[in-house]
């Protein structure tokens, strides 16, 4: 009865009526009402570019699979050779899994099994993607070019901070895209997400906006586009084709999988090219990066400070010359004065990196460099002093993340 | 070109003081009496109540096979808030579809009103070639109208939410942990559906078609999200085919599950439960063909016959495709280096 589809000559009159459209749409700009898209024909040329982008940037990218590996588990145990020896009873000492320096995961986040993307670093065959695809510890990686070709990939090195990998195949005039200049990108221009994680050939197309830019410490733009596990690796576009970042999970708070809850939600990041070009360059060299830590533990019954309560040994802070009781005032000219300060601070430095930390010891305030270490480097914290006194108010067990 | 302009102002002044704004207006207008809330059966986590696409004149109702229509008794409630008990015309296990059929409401006490003939509904056309061979674009803007979270009320209209097609893929996805059934073809959508109460929600892109039907919440194995899709146009037709008996075909996929494999060379590939595996030998048969040919266990296959093969079901797709008698080209990957192997047919012992 009523229908759906009328027929219309549309295609004869398409290109005046889409003059007339803009006529009219630049006649309206001054109305309060118009927004972006409110008028079909600046819809349709909007679709013809979400596909001209994917069409372009097709050749650049690429299907990563992987074969072997596990879930990470929620806390990773320190690689740190452990003590076997027996103690005077004969009995074997509890091993160390007490450690409070762990490196989390960050996110209680399920692998799936399927495909994922990278992008075409540079033509002689560098692939640039997202660490979070390598969780796993895969044992066998591939990638698919674009002209259908499958290699056997080298996961080269990955940051495990900024949520970077990078892969090595054997091959070469590999297409590379072009890349939007940083200060080019506004807040509110239009991005779109490109994935090939649902399985097609062709990439899924996701769009959105510039929601932010210096997210993340100044390391990444944020974007309402849908980042998910499906676009992870893969670039976020201009309507030009021209790729404004590599898509990542990322969260104020480290572990690899961290910020992976946060998908589909409309709130996505990505790093611009000035930060993928840094940190390749040194992946590059084979240098991996690890979440950075200080090596100590916080006194939880401190209110509105940071005091250290115990420092391991080695660790920075012992390297520092930093004792307990000493307490945290700032952390790169930024104050502290809870524990989440502290870790808002340090939650985007990988190990290696050197922070400087102003510190408080009675009286006297000064500021000591500390190079943040990875935690399979840090020592044994020291037993406690003095048996705890049960009626310490120590009602709380100390936090679950120690940086 | 002046005619045109002065169509084109009046278009936009008359659209002014209506409810739809600007570039979706006309899938709107078409869009929303075209979408009924149903209500029925609900159960723990599985919602009582749901989206509804209307397929004919005469009351013939397009949604998903759940809970829902095993309910004693299901309602249906217009664009314009009239009210219709509904009842089951056929259910599709594989597909997750349901089509229903709206009983005219009653008009006094134990009276049945007149029968239905001109509801407005999506012509499907599911006959003619053209219909059929309608796809819409991964890019195309669509904009989606159902009930998410039943917060549409009575006869207020169905949420509307907009986003583009994001892809055309095979659905490989489960429910909690059991496999979800249909494995065919659907469309990525770039807007959240999957919530309570959308499955059965019409996609109908700018010109206002109907390209889909958002299916049943589920999560994907490939990335372990919640996936948010649609049933394509043509395969709701040919479910509309099928319940209307215009078709003897069986489907495509049961047609390939029932097929057995023409030729089997010895080589077992490592599967482990629903997990997508790239084809790594896991096993070769002693004194198979693939055994003769050299290949070993932890190849990792690359093509058949030239063809690139992603995973272990792809592999046995392309084993049913072989030409029986015919020697097997597969090529390789062994540590660092590609071997191509050529294993020779044999009678099957």
């Amino acid at each position: 009865m009523t229908q759906a589809t009328k027929p219309r000559s549309r295609e004869a009159t398409k290109g005046t009526a889409r003059q007339v459209a803009w006529l009219v749409v630049s006649l309206m700009t001054t109305a309060p009402v118009f927004v972006r898209g409110d008028d079909p024909a600046v819809l349709r040329e909007m679709q013809d570019r979400f596909r001209r982008v994917a069409v372009e940037l097709r050749p650049s990218l690429v299907r990563i699979e992987t074969v072997g590996g596990t879930q990470p588990t929620r806390s990773v145990a320190p690689s740190a050779p452990e003590d076997t020896g027996e103690n005077g009873e004969g009995l074997p000492k509890p091993k160390r899994t007490q450690s409070p320096f762990r490196d989390d995961v960050g996110s209680p986040f399920v692998l799936a099994d399927g495909p994922t993307t990278g992008v075409v670093y540079s033509a002689d065959g560098y692939i640039v993607t997202s660490s979070f695809n390598f969780a796993r510890e895969p044992a066998l990686i591939t990638v698919t070019l674009s002209d259908g070709r499958r290699l056997a990939a080298d996961l080269v090195a990955r940051d495990q901070v900024r949520k970077i990998a990078l892969l090595k195949v054997d091959a070469t005039n590999l297409p590379a895209p072009h890349w939007a200049d940083v200060s080019d990108i506004r807040v509110g221009q239009t991005t779109v997400a490109l994935g090939l994680g649902f399985g097609a050939d062709e990439p899924s197309i996701h769009v959105g906006i510039i929601s932010a830019l210096n997210r993340m410490r100044g390391n990444a733009v944020q974007t309402d586009a849908k980042l998910s596990p499906a676009n992870y690796g893969g670039p976020l576009s201009d309507l030009h084709g021209r790729v404004l970042g590599i898509c990542v999970p990322m969260a104020q708070r480290p572990g690899e999988l961290a910020g992976v809850e946060m998908y589909d939600s409309g709130v996505g990041f990505a790093l611009p090219r000035n930060r993928v070009d840094r940190i390749v360059a040194d992946l590059m060299t084979g240098r991996s990066f690890h979440r950075g830590w200080l090596g100590m533990v916080v006194d939880p019954r401190a209110v509105n400070a940071v005091v250290i309560s115990k420092v391991a040994d080695p660790s920075p802070m012992k390297n520092a010359g930093l004792q307990a009781g000493d307490a945290i005032v700032a952390v790169d000219g930024r104050p502290v004065n809870h524990f989440g300060h502290l870790m808002q601070a340090l939650y985007m430095l990988p190990a290696g990196e050197s922070v400087i930390v102003q510190i408080k010891r009675g009286e006297a305030e000064f500021s000591a460099t500390v190079t943040l270490a990875r935690s399979d480097e840090l020592g044994p914290l020291p037993a406690l002093e003095e048996p705890f006194d049960p009626a310490d108010p120590l009602p709380e067990p100390p936090p679950e993340e120690n940086p | 070109m002046n005619r045109t302009l002065l169509q084109a102002l009046l278009f936009l002044a008359s659209t002014a003081p209506t409810l739809h704004a600007g570039g979706y207006e006309r899938s709107l207008d078409v869009l929303l009496p075209r979408v009924v809330k149903l209500y029925g059966l609900g159960a723990g986590a599985q919602a009582g109540y749901g989206t509804g696409v209307m397929v004919s004149p005469d009351g013939l109702v397009l949604t998903v096979f759940s809970l829902l229509i095993d309910a004693r008794r299901i309602r249906a409630v217009a664009s314009d808030g009239t009210l219709y008990d509904a009842e089951v015309v056929k259910r599709d296990t594989q597909r997750q579809l349901a089509l229903l059929r709206l009983r005219p409401p009653s008009t006094g006490a134990n009276e049945q009103g007149a029968a239905l003939t001109s509801l407005p509904h999506f012509d499907m056309q599911c006959k003619e070639a053209a219909a059929a061979t309608m796809k819409v674009r991964p890019g195309d803007w669509v904009v989606v109208a159902g009930n998410p979270f039943k917060v549409a009320e009575g006869a207020e209209p169905m949420s509307v939410a907009h986003g583009v097609i994001s892809a055309r893929t095979r659905l490989d996805a489960r429910r909690s942990v059991k496999e979800f059934p249909y494995h065919g073809d659907v469309l990525v959508v770039d807007a959240i559906t999957s919530n309570p109460g959308a499955p059965g929600s019409a996609v109908v892109d700018l010109d206002g078609r109907l390209v889909g039907m958002i299916g049943r919440e589920v999560v994907s194995n490939l990335t372990h999200t919640h996936f948010n899709y649609a049933m394509p146009r043509d395969v709701l037709c040919e479910f509309l085919l099928e319940a209307s008996g215009d078709t003897t075909k069986t489907s495509e996929a049961e047609r390939t599950e029932t097929a057995p494999p023409t030729f089997d060379p010895g080589i077992r590939l490592t599967r482990t439960g629903y997990r997508k595996l790239p084809p790594m030998v896991e096993r070769v048969r002693r004194g198979s063909s693939a055994e003769r040919a050299g290949v070993r266990p932890d190849d990792l296959i690359l093509t058949v016959n030239g063809k690139a093969i992603g995973d272990a079901e792809e592999y046995d797709d392309r084993l049913r495709a072989l030409t029986p008698g015919e020697p097997v080209d597969v090529v390789i990957r062994r540590g660092r280096s590609i071997v191509s192997v050529r294993i020779e047919a044999e009678k099957n012992p």
